[in-house]
């Protein structure tokens, strides 16, 4: 595995010997990695290498078949009751979908949360809502419902219902795909404002080269084959330095491709 | 659900005039606000509209430890106040990386929506009637092609027969069909005891239980056998018609068949439809036995023994009876797998839409079975059949 050097700084999220899968299936096994307060870190790897599973283990949305995630010191694996809401309180999830509640518009979309755990009243919560809303940029839309807006606009209101507790940790899985370069690149800026002002730590899990390069303070990749960490750092400094050819073609955009690859393949094939 | 906080924060508002300082200490989220928000936004509506225009409003936050997005939306709250009623307002000892948070809201008078900017219109009483008819209208066309083109896809079902999809018409007829019936059996059989008894109290007055077989199966075999059945099969199939074929459109299933050149009525509502009008008359007939046979269990509590019981029932029924009967489900089976498919190929966007399809189909189907009914009862009253 390639490690790029890394400044040490307090462990937000420890995740300790995570074997991820379902039944005999082992998707990933032995991960060990943690995500530093306030930074943004990054989930990269091909299509299948379990890069969703990871997080929905990190969220506690699946039990692993083994090892911990620490969330500022408590296990989301073990936790239960009372424990467990209030690490759940910790932290907001975008969903690759957006998995917005069709049947409440933008704001109470928002707002709900807010309803749920805070003793605030509902001009108050409106206010917060609206300004979530402002920052994805999605303010003349509060009224609307999910399905009368375009599916990038359904993942920047997904985005601002993450945020609406504030909370200290935000998971976005697939952020900026469907979007736009200008959104895109809006919404990176969005990341890195909330993130380098509130201190707020970012887990993402993306493929778009771009974002990862404006956006990540870290990454990790993760390999099919392997089934675990293939690379870890900086990814400016893992594109020059990678001695791991699947790295570097990933960084590259599979500029250096190996003679096996399919594209020679395809190149070959009779007319 | 409040969640543990161990934070506090605190406003201390002093106002003279037409000045006012509002001291903030502590930690600014949207836990800590709860109740403080509003006591502050109180103090500061009562100074505005005794002091006017010219108020000055300073808010000191050298003692803020943190603020996050509901701390900043309360400061804006505080903000917009202070400029619609004219006033002003100055942060002092503000942390330099709140700045930009604070000043991305420009112009902070678009967070608080006017009621022209409400995106729904409320429409008046009238508008509403007038919509609701329009949309009753639109309904009723939509219906009628839509059963223009199951006869076409009948029509072309029985000059190529081989072309319909035969292995999902017996997956469906077993899931309508034969996976209802144990609830089919039960409620026959109950309706039958329920019948049984009910007309034995009436007809022991006069002494005449024996007759208790002739009334029971003729209401069965006529009217209570089909009527349950469709009842059942709306409740279980049509709802899960409009279910799978809503859930098709919502994923853009149905699109890729038409995009694909497949019709989708060939595809998904034939192969429906042809189950329906299969499994209503057996499973109809399949609940007339059970109820019958269920009458007769009951009136051996009455003495009537199963064999008198038996040939009342032979003679009272004639084949005419049952066909009536069976005609009936056949045209119940055609309303329910129609309304089923229809309502799904009608379904909107979202999860929402999905439960409102399946919705529409019970209560659509239901009615339509109703309707039918009277209408086969109104015949049979005319021509004897």
């Amino acid at each position: 595995m390639t490690t790029s050097p890394t400044a040490t700084a307090e462990n937000m999220i420890e995740v300790k010997d995570l074997t991820v899968g379902y039944g005999s299936n082992i998707v990933l096994q032995n991960l060990n990695f943690s995500v530093k307060r306030g930074e943004v870190f990054v989930i990269l790897g091909g299509s299948g290498c379990g890069k969703s599973s990871l997080l929905k283990n990190m969220i506690g949305l699946y039990d692993p078949p083994k090892g911990s995630v620490l969330i500022e010191g408590q296990d989301i694996v073990t936790a239960a009751g009372t424990e467990r809401q209030n690490i759940l309180t910790r932290f907001g999830v975008m969903y690759q979908q957006g998995a917005l509640f069709g049947s409440m518009s933008l704001l109470e979309n928002v707002r709900l949360f807010l309803e749920e755990y805070t003793q605030l009243s509902e001009d108050e919560m409106s206010l917060i809502a609206r300004c979530k809303l402002d920052l994805v940029g999605l303010l003349p839309f509060e009224a609307f419902m999910p399905s009368e807006i375009s599916g990038g606009m359904q993942k920047r209101a997904a985005i601002a219902r993450a945020m609406a507790l504030d909370p200290d940790i935000l998971f976005l899985d697939e952020p900026s795909a469907g979007l736009d370069p200008i959104t895109s690149a809006e919404l990176d800026q969005t990341i890195l404002s909330i993130s380098r002002n509130l201190g707020i730590t970012f887990v993402v899990v993306t493929h778009e080269l771009p974002s990862i390069y404006t956006i990540a303070d870290r990454i990790i990749m993760l390999d099919k084959d392997t089934k675990g960490i293939i690379a870890e750092g900086d990814p400016r400094w893992l594109r020059e330095h990678s001695d791991n050819p699947q790295v570097r073609r990933f960084f590259n955009r599979g500029a250096d491709v190996a003679p096996e690859s399919d594209n020679l393949k395809l190149a070959t094939l009779p007319a | 659900m409040p969640i543990n906080d161990n934070h506090n924060a605190l406003a201390d508002w002093q106002s003279e005039g037409v000045r006012a300082t509002l001291k903030l200490t502590g930690h600014f989220n949207a836990h800590t606000l709860g109740g403080l928000w509003s006591t502050t936004r109180n103090d500061q509506t009562v100074w505005l509209s005794s002091n006017g225009a010219s108020c000055q409003l300073s808010i000191d936050l050298a003692q803020v430890s943190y603020l996050d997005g509901a701390g900043i939306a309360f400061i804006i709250d505080l903000k917009h106040a202070q400029e619609a009623a004219g006033g002003s307002l100055t942060l002092l000892n503000l942390d330099k990386r709140y700045e930009p948070l604070i000043n991305q809201y420009q112009p902070v008078k678009n967070l608080f929506p006017t009621d022209e900017s409400d995106h729904h219109d409320s429409t008046n009483l009238i508008e509403r009637v007038g919509k609701g008819m329009y949309e009753l209208a639109e309904d009723a066309k939509l219906q009628t092609v839509f059963v223009g083109q199951i006869a076409s896809s009948i029509g072309w079902a029985i000059r190529y027969p081989r072309q319909v999809r035969w292995n999902d018409f017996i997956n469906v007829a077993v899931e309508a069909g034969v996976a209802a019936l144990p609830i089919v059996s039960l409620v026959a059989f109950l309706i039958g005891v329920i019948l049984a008894f009910q007309s034995a109290i009436g007809l022991k007055q006069f002494g005449a239980e024996t007759f208790v077989a002739n009334l029971v199966s003729l209401s069965i075999f006529r009217e209570l056998g089909p009527l349950m059945t469709a009842i059942l099969l709306a409740g279980r199939s049509s709802a899960a018609f409009a279910a799978e074929i809503g859930t098709m459109t919502v994923n853009n299933e149905v699109d890729a068949l038409v995009t694909g050149g497949i019709d989708p009525i060939r595809f998904l509502v034939l192969p429906r439809m042809l189950a329906g009008l299969l499994v209503a008359p057996i499973l109809s007939l399949f609940s007339d036995l059970i109820g019958v046979f269920a009458a007769s269990l009951t009136m051996l509590a009455y003495q009537i023994p199963f064999v008198t019981f038996y040939e009342a029932v032979l003679k009272t029924i004639h084949v005419n009876d049952i066909m009536s009967g069976l005609t009936k489900s056949l045209l119940f089976g055609l309303i329910i797998a129609g309304v089923g498919c229809l309502r799904g190929m009608q379904t909107g966007t979202g999860a929402a839409a999905v439960g409102l399809s399946a919705t529409r189909a019970v209560v659509s189907s239901l009615i339509l079975i109703v309707v039918v009914d009277g209408l086969f009862a109104y015949i049979s009253y005319k021509t004897g059949f």
